[in-house]
């Protein structure tokens, strides 16, 4: 095997860690590099190790009072006050020992995917314990503490002057990465959700299309509730083409949450694995097409750690790299290995079966709503040419 | 939410001596449709809407028909306005609006002219209430119609330390429920959303619903 790839890791990352209960479970960096080491589909040398990011990197996009704050409430100095002003020690985010350096890690994982692409001769990067995209400027949000992608961004921009398109499927809206750069026309972004009507954080409409300068670079898909595979795909496809072609990126930066998938338990989709194995696929044609091959990739959310994200992070490096597990199952030593710690039944093959869930009774009506949404997504772009 | 909260105070105004015609390049050159009409003084002595002069304007058929827009506005401008006052609210204009059909309300202190509201500013402002401008989560909830209802769910929203961006009520089509949405900063509402089914609350969103059908 040898590989453009890079493939970034280090148990630093899994410090990430608000609560044994909490939902945003770092577990499934171990269980997605688990499952491709077993199946064969990566070795040691493709593996490269994150680094933390500095204090000036972070404050590349965040406030120097916030980032303050977080170091506070990382050494046992929280105030209450932080957590109207600051989002920090809430529900979703709350405050946990040396948070600070871990959610530097993950930061720094995204930087280092940038410079191997940008320096070191790898094609392609992906740092599944990046996509932190609810992170603002000055508050934590959505689990979010910094926001790796908006400071792999600026981070772009400042040392390689490139033009980068950020395309966000996480299930929730990528807001954090869309207001960082909502005035910026060198960055555009495309972020495709569940609409927020139904969804955290409620943001992310079709016209929310940039401000000043950046007017016509910001591009939302809402989704429709109970959205599948074939609308998504769509959407997706669509749209992600027609904005590489209208923008022409030099570089490429793909947020693969997975809480698409009927199982996720804070969403309301049905996506199935399929969607998972499409989404990278396009865009690492894109990449060939526009960028030179530059695409570096990051997770998100992904909520049901057992039988979706593993998977579904997996099918990234596998399209990465061109390899394939078409007809083979998952290997019985994964399943023997961590069915022990869920009382979820591990799943077999890389696939869902199409009984997954229930038929959808208004699938008629969502897809043509989808539809209607794509068309006026893509109307500034269609308008304009 | 008062009408000086939402208003447009950056008028576009026309004088009754203007012509009809400058009336309409006006109304094009800044895409409005209502221009209200004032003195030297800016009190308001008339208004004037793009239907006024599509009204005036003699049919096609005729001959010489753009003669009138030489007419000064004051011929045509309508003289009754309609106007609202900066502290009433919101719904009041709304309602204003709707009940005499009109798309555009004046905004007057001492008959002076100080602001503006259209329809599009009421929608914006609908949607601004019921929708998000910060991160939030939609939870909706159907409660009996009895007193104490919203104040004990949000005692349950705070006991887990989840802050209320916005909240919303409404009768439900069962005379005896009501319906309470809130937009709540959190991403993950189901412990929230346990403890209100473990109270005996039925949970309209979120839910899965649709699946079970």
């Amino acid at each position: 095997m040898n590989f453009d790839a890079a493939y970034i890791y280090s148990p630093e990352q899994l410090n990430y860690k608000f609560s044994d209960e909490h939902p945003f479970n770092q577990k499934r960096l171990i269980l997605t590099k688990d499952l491709l080491e077993k199946v064969h589909a990566i070795d040691p040398k493709h593996v490269l190790p994150a680094r933390m990011a500095t204090d000036e990197e972070l404050l590349y996009i965040h406030d120097p009072d916030y980032v303050e704050a977080v170091k506070a409430s990382s050494s046992g100095k929280f105030r209450s006050s932080y957590s109207l002003t600051y989002g920090l020690g809430t529900e979703d985010t709350p405050i946990f020992p040396n948070m600070h350096e871990a959610a530097a890690w993950l930061v720094g994982g995204t930087l280092s995917a940038v410079d191997l692409v940008f320096e070191h001769g790898y094609k392609h990067a992906l740092n599944l314990g990046g996509g932190l995209h609810h992170g603002f400027r000055g508050k934590a949000s959505g689990f979010c503490i910094y926001n790796d992608s908006s400071i792999a961004i600026e981070y772009m921009r400042r040392k390689y002057n490139a033009r980068v398109l950020y395309v966000d499927t996480d299930a929730h809206h990528g807001d954090g990465v869309q207001w960082a750069f909502y005035d910026d026309p060198n960055v555009c972004t495309l972020s495709i959700h569940e609409s927020g009507r139904f969804l955290f954080p409620g943001t992310g409409n079709v016209n929310e299309r940039g401000d000043g300068e950046g007017y016509g670079y910001s591009f939302n898909v809402p989704l429709e509730a109970f959205t599948e595979d074939e609308s998504f795909l769509f959407a997706y496809e669509k749209t992600f083409r027609a904005v590489a072609d209208y923008f022409k990126p030099d570089v490429i930066i793909t947020q693969n949450g997975a809480d698409s998938h009927y199982y996720d338990p804070l969403t309301h989709l049905c996506g199935t694995l399929n969607l998972f194995h499409q989404i990278p696929k396009l865009a690492h044609e894109l990449a060939h097409q526009y960028c030179e091959g530059r695409w570096i990739a990051v997770g998100g959310g992904g909520y049901d750690i057992w039988r979706v994200v593993p998977r579904a992070w997996a099918a990234i490096w596998l399209e990465m790299t061109n390899q394939s597990m078409k007809g083979k199952p998952i290997p019985s030593s994964w399943i023997d290995k961590w069915q022990k710690e869920t009382e979820n039944v591990l799943p077999a093959s890389w696939l869902d079966e199409p009984t997954l869930y229930p038929k959808i009774p208004r699938k008629e009506v969502i897809t043509q709503k989808n539809e209607r949404t794509v068309m006026n997504t893509l109307k500034l772009i269609h308008d304009i040419i | 939410m008062n009408i000086k909260d939402i208003m447009i105070t950056d008028v576009i105004v026309i004088t009754p001596e203007h012509t009809i015609n400058e009336a309409l390049q006006l109304m094009l050159e800044k895409k409005i449709r209502h221009l209200p009409v004032v003195n030297g003084d800016n009190d308001i002595i008339g208004i004037i809407s793009d239907r006024d002069i599509r009204d005036a304007s003699p049919s096609v058929f005729e001959t010489d028909s753009s003669q009138y827009l030489h007419k000064p506005v004051k011929e045509i401008m309508v003289t009754d306005v309609m106007t609202a006052l900066p502290y009433d609210f919101v719904e009041e204009a709304a309602y204003t609006m709707t009940e005499y059909h009109i798309s555009c309300l004046p905004i007057e202190e001492d008959g002076k002219l100080i602001g503006i509201i259209t329809e599009k500013d009421l929608l914006r402002t609908l949607v601004k209430l019921t929708g998000a401008d910060l991160p939030s989560s939609r939870l909706e909830v159907e409660v009996p119609n009895i007193t104490g209802m919203l104040s004990e769910v949000a005692s349950l929203v705070k006991l887990h330390n989840i802050n209320i961006q916005s909240v919303l009520v409404y009768p439900s089509k069962e005379v005896k429920k009501k319906i309470l949405v809130f937009r709540l900063q959190g991403i993950d509402l189901r412990r929230l959303t346990k403890s209100l089914k473990e109270k005996g609350y039925s949970i309209l969103w979120p839910n899965d619903m649709e699946m079970k059908e």
